[in-house]
């Protein structure tokens, strides 16, 4: 019951659609389009999986959404919307996650395509794997603001999606944030770390107190006198500031004095640190910039408009009670998420934010400017996504009609390039990466660390963090002994171990595997008694970069958003971005197009 | 020109066009709003460019159908349900088209364009046809020109398509980002910050209308440059424009092999009228030109939606001046003709 109209499509892929059944991820921006699409063309069989649920922020492109289903599980209201374009085919909706252990290896074989509208990498990695393990072409999608791209990825015959190393987040030194901020996203990104400190939940490496660990600082005479409460880090011996804010029951004034006075003017005191920099000016409650001025004329949205240092004080103070009183409603031990569209959590961070930066002589951002930067929001239109769909759903028709080989990589521009082209597609496909230590048929990686030093706790981040995996086992290779379980408990005794007490040395090998991934790769330890954490090493000449890949801002599954396009590289964009070399396809071309990606997403704080 | 419209976004505003505000910026947003599009022709096509316009937050969009809905639509015209067949196709699309974004008045007009006067023409900032003859196309985009109204015009026949866009004189603003070198502090000579600086700088593009593209000479020797590039996607275009003016019909899905034969014996016509290299235009472009596939409508209606919000925010440089979907090969792309 798939063509309504016979004659629209030749027999064969007539034929072939009415034969398929497809897997949608991600009912966002682009999974709107998709589904349109799909249902329209008449696909007879649709799953599609999201875990989100609808924001207003969504319905300028995400169509299949109105102002009533805000707060509705995307999943189910796509399907609803698309079903009454065509109420003849088959659609099931999972409001779910895709890392699930319900979407085992079986439950990927079932479909002639998978179709990814994720918006982030964690869960493409995921789905990538998948669609590997059951041997599933999947066509992998992604925009950001004006670009965007559709790419094939067939086991065997492609490239996947982890084939060609990610360019190392955006991360900053702890002591950069801490001691010497320059730029405005050094407050931001401070000021996320002080809502955890004080309302959310506390991670020992989002310190916010002056680090006098800083190597810069060090033999530093101002510190000496401060010395003795130091500890054997380097840190001060103090009560956390979260204990220490709920002994002054929050209260904003005590806060500020603390954060902006106090912990400035310790700042001042490692004098080393302002030799060749502009020193820090502590605040004080009482007497803040911009108290007496005249409110300012402002043309545009009201949160286009810079707040006075004054203004941030009161914002602060006002944001401090309003997120009190929200963590005393919680159940005790509970702590709050920071949310960019929680307003009192972004005004909180946009007040701290200015604040410091007006301490650092940092140019003041707008609460519009620093939500864009706190929440990493890619700008996100109805038509890039459009053509983007668009592009992948006849790619999924050609690769229904057995032509997949012509199926390669297709880039929305933001701008024509030199020979017009506005969509650009790739001369061929890219052959996969042999040393790719997903897709190659042994995959195989290093890793670098220091045996003696890094735990088990340690290993299981990196199996988790560099290696994708959900759910970690790890053996000896050889012995069989199991050092790294997925079974809650098995292992969880020697979680503090370092890699030497459980007698692994440099060059043993493990055998890591992940049980709902279907994926196994055999990792070499590699000592290096200056690693301070862990590095993945897939090729000696090629080090992987940065392990740490920070949770994804919008949930594991979510809407469109990126792996975008070919387009310039964006300074002020936080976004996953894709920026490819193409070759030039009037010429002649001697070598294979160069590929590099630089993606970034959220920012990551380096130990110092 | 649009009137750059001074009241300030409401807050709901500011909120749903939040993404968009973030790229295009707070200005453009507002042009957009004081913006009045008129939609001739709710295909496929029509319905997704509707959509994108409609999405982008613009202050009117008219649907302007004379056609009846029919089955062969449903493939690609999401906006009318499936049990309003039979009934005027712009009429059948205003409910969805108003779920679409309540703050966007929208109406329809079921005449036929060779019923309304030039003056409904210029009630409107730009107008986008898609389904009509040439010869009407000419008069609309020459009502336009006359009253310095942007014109656009596109069609999709089974996954091919094309965009043509006369902006008349256009001035828009273009963002270019540069990076400095930042110093802070008086001794911070290393590792100096960078900061993207963004200029905006003006320009101004002329185009020129429908009737020098189509009538392109392709004796002239920068055009049989052309040629070299090897895509025939402007033939196609102009194979299918004739079908559609010579049998007042686009191919029909039913009469798939007739029609097609019809096709490739207008494409031999074609090519030597103009001197074309035999083989130049593939069989293939010709023989999957029925109905109107979605994924074509929602690529082509995107391109066009976008050159709309491009000449309304006089932001970005809109395509001068047609643009081309070829699906054999999946390339998109612009040229200027007529010039």
């Amino acid at each position: 019951m798939v063509a309504r109209v016979a004659g629209v499509f030749d027999e064969k892929l007539t034929g072939a659609i009415a034969n398929s059944k497809i897997l949608v991820v991600g009912a966002g921006g682009i999974g709107c389009e998709i589904l349109k699409n799909l249902v329209l063309t008449g696909f007879p069989q649709i799953e599609i999986i999201d875990l989100d649920t609808i924001d207003v922020s969504n319905l300028n492109r995400q169509f299949l959404f109105h102002k009533e289903h805000v707060g509705k599980s995307k999943a189910q209201v796509a399907k609803d919307s698309a079903l009454s374009f065509n109420p003849h085919v088959n659609i099931v909706a999972h409001h779910d996650s895709v890392i699930s252990n319900d979407y085992g290896v079986s439950y990927f074989k079932q479909f002639n395509i998978v179709m990814n509208a994720l918006d982030n990498r964690v869960a493409r990695n995921h789905v990538n794997r998948m669609c590997l393990a059951a041997n599933v072409p999947l066509i992998e999608t992604g925009t950001a603001g004006y670009a965007g791209q559709v790419e094939l990825i067939k086991k065997g015959l492609t490239q996947c999606y982890e084939c060609q190393p990610k360019a190392p987040q955006k991360t900053f030194p702890g002591c950069t944030i801490r001691n010497t901020p320059s730029e405005p996203i050094h407050c931001i990104v401070w000021a996320k770390h002080l809502f955890n400190q004080l309302f959310g939940e506390e991670d020992p490496d989002q310190d916010v107190s002056p680090d006098t660990a800083d190597p810069e600082a060090a033999g530093n005479a101002g510190a000496s006198a401060l010395s003795s409460e130091g500890n054997a880090a380097g840190n001060i011996e103090r009560k956390s500031t979260r204990t220490w804010a709920a002994e002054t029951n929050y209260d904003p004034e005590k806060l500020f004095s603390k954060l902006f006075g106090d912990d400035i003017r310790y700042l001042l005191s490692m004098e080393n640190l302002w030799k060749k920099r502009r020193p820090p000016t502590p605040l004080s409650w009482d007497n803040l910039p911009g108290k007496d001025d005249p409110p300012t004329q402002h043309s545009g949205l009201p949160d286009q408009r810079v707040w006075s240092v004054h203004e941030c004080a009161q914002v602060f103070a006002a944001s401090c009670i309003a997120l009190q009183a929200e963590l005393k409603g919680h159940p005790e031990g509970d702590h709050l998420v920071w949310d960019k569209d929680d307003k009192s959590a972004m005004d909180f961070v946009t007040a701290c934010a200015n604040i410091r930066a007006h301490i650092f002589n940092i140019p003041l951002k707008s609460r519009f400017e620093i939500k864009s930067m706190a929440g990493n929001i890619i700008p996100a239109i109805a038509t890039a996504n459009a053509i983007v769909a668009g592009l992948a759903v006849l790619r999924a028709q050609s690769i229904l009609t057995g032509e997949i080989e012509s199926c390669t990589s297709v880039y929305l521009r933001p701008k024509v390039n030199h020979r017009g082209q506005l969509f650009v597609p790739e001369r061929t496909l890219t052959a996969p990466n042999p040393k790719c230590y997903v897709c190659a048929p042994k995959p195989e990686v290093a890793l670098a660390c220091n045996i003696k030093q890094l735990t088990l706790k340690d290993l299981t981040t990196a199996f988790k963090d560099g290696l994708n995996m959900q759910a970690p086992d790890a053996t000896v290779e050889g012995k069989g002994l199991v050092v790294l379980s997925s079974e809650p408990g098995e292992t969880d005794h020697n979680n503090h171990k370092t890699l030497e007490e459980i007698g692994l040395n440099d060059g043993c090998a493990l055998l890591v595997d992940d049980f709902l991934q279907n994926y196994e790769v055999r990792v070499r330890l590699q000592q290096e008694d200056d690693e301070k954490s862990w590095r993945l090493v897939t090729d000696p000449n090629e080090p992987m970069p940065a392990p740490k890949d920070d949770k994804p801002a919008n949930g594991a599954n979510g809407s469109d958003e990126p792996k975008p396009g070919p387009s310039r590289s964006r300074d002020d964009s936080d976004s996953d971005m894709e920026i490819v070399e193409e070759d030039d396809g009037g010429e002649p071309i001697v070598k294979p197009p160069k590929r590099r990606r630089t993606e970034m997403s959220d920012e990551i704080v380096e130990l110092c | 020109m649009v009137e750059n419209n001074e009241v300030e976004l409401s807050e709901a505003e500011a909120e749903q066009y939040d993404r968009q505000i973030r790229l295009w910026g707070l200005e453009s947003q507002k042009r957009l709003r004081a913006s009045k599009v008129l939609i001739i022709g709710l295909s496929g096509l029509g319905a997704e460019t509707a959509k994108n316009i409609i999405l982008s937050g613009v202050k009117s969009v008219c649907l302007l159908d004379n056609e009846k809905l029919k089955e062969i639509d449903l493939y690609s015209q999401f906006l009318a349900p499936s049990d309003k067949i039979g009934e005027n196709r712009a009429e059948a699309s205003l409910q969805r088209a108003k779920a679409l974004n309540p703050m966007v008045d929208i109406t329809t007009e079921t005449k036929s364009v060779d019923d309304l006067p030039d003056s409904f023409f210029t009630n409107f900032d730009i107008v986008c046809a898609t389904g009509l003859k040439q010869e009407q196309l000419e008069r609309i985009n020459n009502i336009c020109r006359d009253n310095n109204k942007k014109f656009l015009c596109g069609d999709v026949w089974g996954t091919f398509g094309y965009m043509f866009a006369d902006l008349v004189d256009h001035e828009y603003s273009e963002e270019i980002v540069q990076h400095k070198a930042v110093k802070r502090g008086p001794d911070d000579t290393e590792k100096n910050a960078r900061e993207t600086v963004s200029i905006t700088v003006k320009r101004r593009a002329i185009y020129v209308p429908l009737q020098n593209a189509l009538s392109a000479d392709w004796t002239k020797p920068e055009l049989r440059s052309r040629l070299r590039r090897g895509d025939p996607s402007y033939f196609v275009m102009k194979i299918l424009l004739r079908f559609r003016d010579e049998y007042n019909r686009n191919p029909d899905p039913a009469k798939r092999k007739a029609d097609t034969e019809i096709l490739l014996r207008m494409r031999d016509e074609l090519v030597k009228e103009l001197s074309l290299p035999v083989g130049f235009v593939s069989d293939a472009l010709l023989t999957n030109v029925f109905g109107i596939v979605s994924g074509a409508a929602a690529v082509v209606g995107g391109v066009i939606a976008q050159e709309v919000v491009k000449a309304m925010s006089q932001r970005e440089p809109p395509h001068n001046n047609m643009f081309f979907f070829n699906p054999i090969k999946c390339v998109g792309f612009v040229e200027l003709y007529g010039q």
